[in-house]
């Protein structure tokens, strides 16, 4: 490998980079156009729990009160004059805090939001422990039998040209 | 409670109780023969596995014997049979309920026992074998006397009964319920294998040896089915639910995806194992929650403390199976604590930017998303049990925090596939990642190009073809070096299972940010368009069977043939069950939907349609994770399982 | 392999202890949850004005709620093909009859939850009942209450406050006690 290659390929990494970053901006923040009043139906009974059968949003569920909430919802979007977080607070006030599909980010619930990241940051941290603990292994006496080991996984370190 | 059964009620009966005594008299050979080595004993293990079998495939038969027959004395008949239902869906109707599945658990167990015993028959004087033995049989102990216990499906029923309700309507509306649940208790159930071994090793102290790579295999096989059987609910899910999705993060969804997020980790982190010796007690662990979680996610799901659509049936099995979950995770918890540190293995991880290093980022990744998926089932269930309030975590939550975890996870498999083992220089990497990263930005641009939006969808499309690039590349390099073995063997059917997975998560993100939907009423001879489609109604027809009445709307669609989606109430059961009809096409479906009221006699009909995009992918992709599992179980070398871990590695040092 | 490892700190154990301590935890709650959760008869109405309902009855007059402040009105949510709405039948029939003796009459509707005209007509022909039943054709009603699943039974005060809701199948007994209940709470 030579230099050459090796500058030709950071530049074609950073070109790479840019138009990646330049694809991801015009295709994410291009206008999608007003949504229709069915693609808002859609939205808002994602948001909403079927109130007889637990874990099922209305959107999904067949069920009488899904039904019914579904065509609550509609009519209140032909009608537009509430937003979706009104018409949804709607529905939430009348059936009870069961209804949200996605918990709130308040009292218990804050656990709910809080716990993957401490999870996250635990398995993050467990690998870094591990990390330092196999470093000072390493600097321990060698026993045959992992020396083996070693020398095998060397001479296979790369199977590929 | 037993009299005046008929001949299939007895049968069953006595063969659950020869089961339960053959499950308790081959653990006790198993164990005593482990600690005894005497020879008398060591060769009673497999003849109590092969009785096991045989009274497990009885009681199996018995059963299906009954429900063909319509035996209506027993009680589980009464409730899931009918004279009305078609007969393969009779024959089906056998799982349909909680004891029939559990009975069918026991038929898998006992195969599952009896092929190890086989497959073992060589190495039963090996103390590891007989504990591995000893554990299968308790588990089998357990299951046969839950099955004869309180969820007996032999149990007689009211006296008179000449007919039935049926199955479920949902159960007999599609031949996939002939499949996805077998596949699905495939995979459940075939984690007790490498559970049985794992609590063996842990118990004789023995982790170092290659019992545990040994028992790949056994895991890749359930894994296969397993992952085939999620699919298979998903692709029931969009035939039959009419909500034209996959996957709802329901609590059963849930509860069979989070064995399969632990295995999957497993069969990454394995291969370290293989590798380099290490990570023996992490691996172990992985395979002790993985077959704790299939006996939590049933006790979720059947004990009725979570309700669900799949949750057909329920019963008093709760405690029995939250005891047992209990004595799993006290025993396996304990003995992991009190040999961990004698099983911690030598060698170390030299760079994090490593192919090592990224299995273990792989297993970060999958530990996080199990604890979401868990957190988010059993969080109501906590709520409940603190504030006594009742709350519902669904689909958002679970899509914003998976969302994350996926971009991640597709990341590591643009980047891991062409890592070397122990340390990786940027040159190296810059060289290698050079084309898929090339085929990630023609990914990204042509779906900027067909007009995809959205930070999210489009970041798994670029990053889709990335790790499509880097997958193909090592196929490509392995097929050129060695031709068609360069298909086979763990790395490259691997590559095949990715490439797999790569096109349903691209499905996935596209299905679920594109859809779009319109209900649409339509009047004979007037056609209605909606994107670019247009949608014509032909009549409405109504069909009565001896079982159920459906009236169907032909709807033609583009001036094709017509599709015909349907509403069918069940007359028995008095329930609807909507049937959608799906256009499938290479770039979307069209997904049609009767909606409620449906007015027989007039010619008109109210029609959902739904435009979903990439459909098609997601069984494309499932075809191909099936091929590369199978590809990836074949080895690449014939090798002993018992051999030491580093004789693994097809090396010259090893010479013996 | 074991000899070399006596510098290090024994970590087994204590992840052990750990992740074993957050499985009890687990197990503690998974014990104590009731398994098949009752229905809860709580609403966030109770205690706050009823909500807006003008429909039309049976014989196609109009219903408006607004008209019948200063007598108790109760609402029972029906559907001819729910089975317990078909039981709880004939104790609302007796609750009705002995409530038309009483000095301070209560106001008894059926709303009809997802069902047709003509089935609502022929179930309360054959097993009797002669209170004004009101469409709700729409469902506009049941979702203005929160009704999860029929039968569902709502009381509202003479000054229009939704004062108590029953959900699932009710008893002549429990009907009766309840209603009086409120009645010496918020007077009459």
């Amino acid at each position: 490998m030579n230099a050459a290659f090796n500058v030709k390929s950071r530049w074609s990494w950073l070109v790479m980079l840019l138009i990646a970053t330049g694809l991801l901006l015009v295709g994410g923040m291009r206008d999608t156009g007003p949504l229709t009043q069915q693609d808002r139906i859609d939205l808002i009974t994602k948001h909403l729990a079927c109130p007889t059968c637990q874990g099922e949003s209305v959107y999904v569920s067949r069920a009488p009160s899904a039904e019914a909430i579904r065509s609550e919802v509609a009519r209140q979007v032909a009608a537009s004059v509430r937003t979706n977080d009104e018409i949804i607070g709607y529905i939430e006030q009348r059936f009870g805090g069961q209804v949200l599909l996605v918990p709130r980010s308040t009292g218990l619930e804050v656990l709910v939001w809080a716990l993957p990241v401490v999870a996250l940051v635990c398995a993050v941290a467990a690998l870094a422990f591990s990390f330092r603990r196999w470093r000072t292994v390493s600097g321990g006496e060698i026993s045959q039998e992992d020396a083996r080991l070693v020398a095998d996984a060397l001479n296979n370190q790369d199977d590929r040209p | 409670m037993f009299a005046d059964s008929g001949v299939a009620g007895t049968v069953g009966r006595a063969l659950l109780l020869v089961g339960i005594v053959g499950s308790l008299f081959g653990a006790i050979a198993a164990i005593s023969s482990a600690r005894t080595r005497e020879a008398a004993v060591t060769k009673l293990i497999s003849r109590f596995a092969i009785l096991n079998a045989v009274a497990a495939v009885g009681a199996f038969a018995s059963m299906e014997y009954a429900m063909i027959t319509r035996d209506f004395s027993l009680a589980y008949v009464q409730k899931v049979g009918s004279t009305a239902t078609p007969a393969l869906y009779n024959f089906a109707a056998v799982w349909s309920a909680l004891e029939g599945s559990l009975l069918m658990w026991v038929l898998i167990l006992a195969g599952y026992t009896v092929a190890v015993s086989f497959w073992l028959r060589k190495k039963m004087d090996d103390v590891l074998t007989n504990w591995a033995m000893g554990v299968m049989f308790i588990v089998s102990l357990f299951f046969f006397l839950l099955s004869f216990g309180p969820a007996n499906p032999f149990v007689v029923g009211a006296a008179g009964v000449v007919d039935g309700p049926g199955p479920n309507p949902l159960l007999q509306n599609h031949l996939l319920v002939m499949f996805h649940p077998p596949m699905l208790y495939l995979g459940y159930v075939g984690m007790t294998v490498p559970f049985a071994f794992a609590i063996a090793a842990l118990v004789t102290g023995r982790v170092g040896e290659g019992w545990l790579l040994a028992t790949r295999r056994w895991t890749l096989f359930a894994w296969g089915f397993l992952t085939i059987g999620i699919i298979l609910g998903g692709w029931w899910s969009y035939e039959v639910l009419g909500w034209s999705g996959v996957w709802a993060w329901d609590p059963v969804e849930n509860a069979s995806l989070l064995p399969w997020i632990t295995a999957t980790a497993y069969i990454h982190s394995v291969l370290v194992q293989e590798r380099r010796g290490m990570l023996r007690v992490w691996n172990l662990s992985l395979l002790v929650s993985t077959f704790s979680l299939t006996i939590l996610g049933t006790f979720l799901t059947r004990s009725g403390v979570l309700n669900s659509v799949h949750a057909f049936s329920e019963s008093a099995i709760g405690p029995w199976l939250l005891s047992f979950f209990a004595i799993i995770v006290v025993v396996s918890v304990g003995l992991i604590g009190w040999r961990g540190d004698r099983l911690h293995s030598p060698g170390s991880i030299d760079s994090a930017l490593s192919r090592e290093g990224a299995f273990l980022a792989n297993n970060v990744l999958f530990a996080v998303f199990a604890f979401v998926v868990l957190l988010g089932t059993v969080f109501p269930l906590v709520v409940e049990a603190l504030q006594s309030r009742t709350i519902v975590v669904g689909e958002p939550f679970f899509d914003q925090l998976v969302i994350p975890i996926g971009i991640a996870m597709l990341t590591l498999m643009a980047i891991a596939p062409v890592l070397p083992w122990r340390k990786a220089s940027g040159e190296l990497l810059s060289q290698r990642l050079f084309w898929p990263a090339w085929c990630g930005i023609g990914a990204l641009a042509l779906s900027v190009f067909v007009g995809a939006t959205g930070f999210a969808p489009l970041l798994a499309f670029g990053l889709g073809g990335f790790a499509t690039g880097s997958a193909l590349r090592q196929v490509v390099l392995a097929t050129r070096r060695q031709g068609w073995r360069g298909l086979v063997g763990r790395a490259n059917g691997g590559m095949i299972v990715h490439v797999g997975v790569i096109m349903i998560s691209v499905a996935l993100a596209a299905s679920n940010s594109f859809t779009h939907s319109q209900e649409l009423s339509l009047v004979v001879g007037k056609p209605a368009t909606f994107s670019g489609h247009t949608f014509e109604l032909i009549d409405v027809v109504q069909i009565t069977t001896d079982r159920d009445i459906s009236v169907k709307a032909l709807v033609s669609v583009d001036g094709g043939k017509p599709y015909a989606p349907a509403i069918t109430k069940f007359t028995k059961i008095g329930m609807n069950v909507g049937t959608p009809s799906v256009r499938t096409g290479f770039g979307s479906d069209i997904y049609l939907t009767l909606e409620p009221p449906v007015r027989q006699d007039s010619n008109e009909a109210r029609i959902k349609v739904f435009i979903k995009p990439l459909i098609l992918w997601l069984w494309i992709g499932s075809g191909l994770m099936a091929v590369g599992t199978v590809l990836a179980a074949f080895p690449g070398k014939r090798r002993k399982p018992t051999d030491p871990t580093s004789a693994l590695i097809d090396s010259h040092e090893v010479s013996r | 392999m074991t000899a070399t490892q006596p510098r290090q700190r024994r970590v087994a154990p204590f992840v052990a202890t750990i992740v074993g301590m957050v499985l009890f935890a687990l197990l503690i709650v998974l014990v104590t949850a009731d398994p098949n959760p009752s229905d809860n008869a709580e609403s966030p109405l109770l205690g706050n004005p009823a909500p807006a309902v003008v429909s039309t009855t049976l014989e196609d007059k109009t219903f408006e709620l607004a008209r019948r402040k200063g007598s108790w009105v109760i609402f029972n949510f029906f559907n001819s093909t729910c089975v317990p709405c078909v039981n709880e039948h004939p104790d609302l029939v007796a609750f009705a009859e002995a409530e038309a003796k009483s000095a301070n009459p209560a106001e008894l509707y059926t709303i009809i939850n997802d069902d047709s005209d003509g089935a609502v007509q022929n179930f309360f022909e054959t097993n009797g009942g002669d209170w004004t039943k009101v469409r709700d054709s729409d469902a506009a009603i049941s979702v203005a209450f929160g009704v999860a699943k029929v039968p569902e039974t709502w009381v509202i005060d003479p000054n229009g406050y939704v004062r108590l809701r029953i959900a699932g199948q009710l008893t002549e007994t429990l009907l009766t006690e309840q209603l009086n209940l409120l009645k010496e709470q918020f007077g009459s």
